[in-house]
């Protein structure tokens, strides 16, 4: 009688019912600090055990007789301002036999012009795959003088409609899908194709290192200076790359279960990718549902295959300096990262599709599906149930535990892992910067983040499909 | 409760202990610049040791100079070739150089292994080294000796590289194509015996067919013979058919007249290729029932080596814009366009 008493106490229910809501939000939280960790050991045992890394001149000499054709695929729209640099960065890569697609994808400025005009092309005809489906293309246009590049001119379709046009349009076994607008380090190709020459029958995609430019120099479509940017939004999501490609895609790689390639920077094999349609239209996360689409292809066959991630080739990329921009930018990734789990829902924990189903889908879940709902949740209750004396203090810390000091810890061992393993930041003041935003990142910036993820779940629950508008400033120039 | 805390505690702890390790790197950052000037000071002082001078003169460098000296050397070889490089590495020699590098082959990182392999395998009289490094624990390193070796005349006989590149691991790496490029150089005979090795992987055959198809028409025969075996194997019949065409040579017309009627699209298309390659004026009108393969690339392949074999190709291309199948007339004008382009 006394237990039923008990239970039916309004008050010891409210504590009991707080207990759950913080225990669910820290056992969550707690799940993804322990998957992050694991991942960080799996991607220090990547570095440190990853093949030997030669120096450009030796990895011309070792591959460029080897080294398969690659075609670069590069969409545009609306880039008139800097389409003609990015191009010409293009056609300077260090790589002894490649293509450089750009398709003009319906811009409604002069990014066709401006490419026509000064790389002197004339329209041609070619004899295309119609493999992948696309929005129709008006023109091809080549020059005899640049027999590298071919621009193609389509009605807009999006980007993963340009890329399947890119698609179609290439004859090379494997291609490269970049953004126009950010820049490839000169010897990317050459890096980024090791496992293609390493282990040419299982390697069907492979994905490179995307970094920060802002703040940067650029001299003739070339980083010339490192530097961290001044803004504040730019230096975090320096740290957030970081987290992201150092220690969670090289350790998913590792472990063969990597469920995204960047759409910024990402090789794949044609054939394999023209076998699963190519980039799906109608969804904002096209990189991620093509990457899932080939792990559902090549296990459903029962094909030994590889996708892998490569820590050293770099594509820099200019990132959002804005609030609005940002939050705009975040909320599309979160919608993408949505409908990607969603449409293959079926792979979750399915043993049908090993590691990707168990680890890959079981990250996705706990970081996309679940994280910013609970970690928001956990933001409004537990301080409040705290304050209204519901919960005990230690209850309170180990929220903030989960939320804020383990999250600290683990961007300060990736930069850690970076300054051991790879030592991209040439000066030891800019590492001190980023330790120092890797801990204020956690106070007001991380829970707008979570903000903007939810307001990506609100566009997924409402089925919107727009992309927003990316305003580019433009790299600073030496 | 006591776990809730413990929470709280571990993590505190943790994120101390990352801050300890960052600023540790930190300060050795700040000590290996300091270093960085220090040895850029000596590479300027040794680059006119080693650039000019008697070697006779010269005495061993101090380990630390020596360090300085080896990748100099090892920078400037890569950029020099001929009597320029042989005084180069002779100077490197009388420095010590030689030696520093074989102490490096025991380092634990495999990194520095390959660059002393492939360091040394540009000195006089560091053979042994070189070839002992094939037996290496890490697979990069056996197979940057392999290659290293393969550019020498001294080399080891191409089936002894091959087993001991696979004794730990099968080599899978498009590298073995350049590593059997290098052999033939100055032992063709030997890596076409390869070919007739039981023993050996269809990925080691294949990479000697390569090797063996950039020499010319002289191993055509040969590669002809290995296409009319390998009607069941289609996984290999494209590598050889793309090995036949790179001959140039007409030999393998019949294994490749075949292969265009191959149930497999990769076959079609590469025997399609090779046609365009060797000029097989005979196979124009065989390639004229690909243009309307259900597969683009066969498509693609057929009407391009139409425009390759010449007037005969590309009477059949103009004969096929007048088809009444779209998929033929536009293959056909498409590459026709191509062509004029």
């Amino acid at each position: 009688m006394t237990l039923d008493f008990a239970i039916l106490d309004p008050a010891e229910w409210m504590v009991a019912s707080a207990e759950a809501i913080a225990l669910v939000v820290i056992v969550a939280g707690l799940l993804q600090i322990v998957f992050y960790f694991v991942l960080l050991l799996y991607a220090g045992a990547a570095l440190g055990t990853r093949p030997p890394v030669p120096r450009s001149a030796t990895l011309w000499r070792r591959y460029s007789d080897q080294a398969p054709a690659i075609s670069v695929l590069a969409p545009a729209f609306n880039e008139e301002l800097t389409i003609v640099e990015s191009t010409r960065s293009l056609l300077a890569l260090q790589y002894p036999d490649f293509e450089v697609i750009v398709i003009n994808d319906g811009s409604k400025d002069g990014t066709l012009d401006r490419l026509v005009s000064e790389f002197g092309l004339e329209q041609v005809d070619r004899f295309v795959d119609r493999s992948v489906e696309h929005a129709p293309i008006r023109g091809f246009y080549a020059s005899p003088r640049l027999p590298r590049l071919l621009l193609v001119d389509k009605e807009n379709g999006g980007k993963a409609d340009a890329l399947n046009a890119g698609i179609n349009c290439s004859r090379t076994a494997l291609f490269c899908a970049i953004d126009a607008d950010s820049i490839l380090e000169s010897d990317a190709l050459l890096r980024v194709v090791r496992p293609f020459i390493d282990e040419p029958d299982l390697t069907i995609a492979a994905g490179g290192t995307i970094r920060i430019a802002n703040g940067c120099k650029v001299d003739s479509g070339r980083i010339s200076d490192i530097k961290l940017p001044r803004n504040f939004l730019a230096l975090v999501q320096i740290v957030e790359y970081l987290r992201a490609f150092l220690m969670a895609r090289v350790g998913l790689g590792r472990m063969q279960a990597l469920t995204v390639i960047s759409g910024a920077f990402g090789l794949f094999r044609r054939r394999q990718v023209v076998e699963v349609g190519g980039y799906s239209h109608g969804t904002v996360g096209e990189d991620m549902e093509l990457v899932l689409k080939l792990h559902r292809l090549m296990r459903e066959a029962k094909r030994d295959y590889r996708i892998d991630f490569i820590a050293e080739p770099v594509c820099w990329t200019e990132c959002p300096d804005t609030l609005s921009v940002l939050g705009r930018q975040r909320a599309r990734w979160q919608r993408g990262a949505l409908e990607c789990f969603v449409k293959h829902k079926d792979m979750l924990f399915n043993p049908r599709y090993g590691r990707i189903g168990i680890v890959g889908f079981g990250h996705i879940l706990l970081v996309d599906v679940l994280g910013p709902l609970l970690e928001v949740l956990g933001y409004i209750l537990v301080p409040l149930l705290w304050a209204l004396g519901l919960l005990a203090l230690p209850w309170l810390l180990a929220f903030l535990a989960v939320t804020f000091m383990f999250g600290v810890s683990l961007s300060i061992a990736t930069l850690v892992l970076e300054e051991i393993q790879l030592r991209r930041f040439p000066k030891a003041r800019e590492l001190a910067v980023l330790a120092i935003i890797a801990v204020l990142e956690n106070f007001g910036y991380r829970q707008l983040s979570n903000l903007w993820r939810l307001q990506g779940w609100w566009q997924f629950i409402r089925k919107q499909q727009s992309w927003g508008t990316m305003t580019r400033k433009g790299f600073s120039t030496s | 409760m006591t776990t809730l805390r413990a929470l709280w505690e571990v993590s505190l702890a943790l994120c101390v202990l990352a801050m300890l390790a960052l600023l540790v790197l930190l300060l050795a950052r700040v000590l290996s610049a300091r270093l960085f000037d220090r040895t850029s000071a000596v590479r300027q002082r040794l680059l006119p040791l080693l650039l000019d001078g008697d070697p006779a003169e010269l005495e061993p460098l101090r380990k630390g100079e020596l360090q300085a000296a080896a990748d100099l050397t090892v920078e400037i070889a890569e950029m020099t070739r001929g009597s320029e490089r042989e005084a180069l590495l002779a100077r490197a020699t009388a420095l010590g150089v030689t030696d520093l590098l074989i102490g490096r082959l025991r380092s634990r990182k495999a990194q520095s292994r390959l660059n002393a392999v492939e360091a040394l395998s540009m000195f006089e009289g560091s053979h042994d080294y070189v070839i002992n490094a094939l037996g290496d624990r890490n697979p990069d390193v056996r197979l940057g000796a392999a290659l290293a070796l393969a550019q020498h005349a001294n080399a080891p006989a191409p089936i002894d590289i091959v087993n001991k590149l696979n004794e730990s691991a099968e080599e899978n790496s498009l590298l073995l194509v350049s590593l059997m490029v290098d052999l033939a150089e100055t032992n063709s005979d030997a890596v076409a015996g390869l070919l007739f090795e039981e023993d050996l992987s269809h990925r080691v055959k294949v990479a000697a067919m390569d090797a063996l198809s950039q020499r010319g028409g002289e191993y055509a025969p040969l590669l002809a013979y290995m296409a009319r075996g390998s009607g069941n194997e289609p996984e290999l019949q494209p590598r050889i058919f793309r090995a036949l065409g790179r001959t140039g040579h007409p030999a393998g017309a019949e294994a490749i007249m075949e292969g265009m009627a191959s149930d497999n699209w990769i076959v079609r298309a590469a025997a399609a290729e090779a046609v365009g390659k060797t000029r097989l004026v005979a196979a124009a009108d065989r390639l004229s029932t690909l243009l309307n393969d259900p597969h683009y690339w066969v498509r693609y392949r057929a009407s391009e080596a139409l425009l390759r074999i010449g007037t005969r190709g590309v009477s059949v291309l103009r004969e096929a814009t007048r088809s009444e199948d779209p998929v033929v007339r536009s293959a056909a004008l498409k590459m026709l366009a191509e062509g004029r382009a």
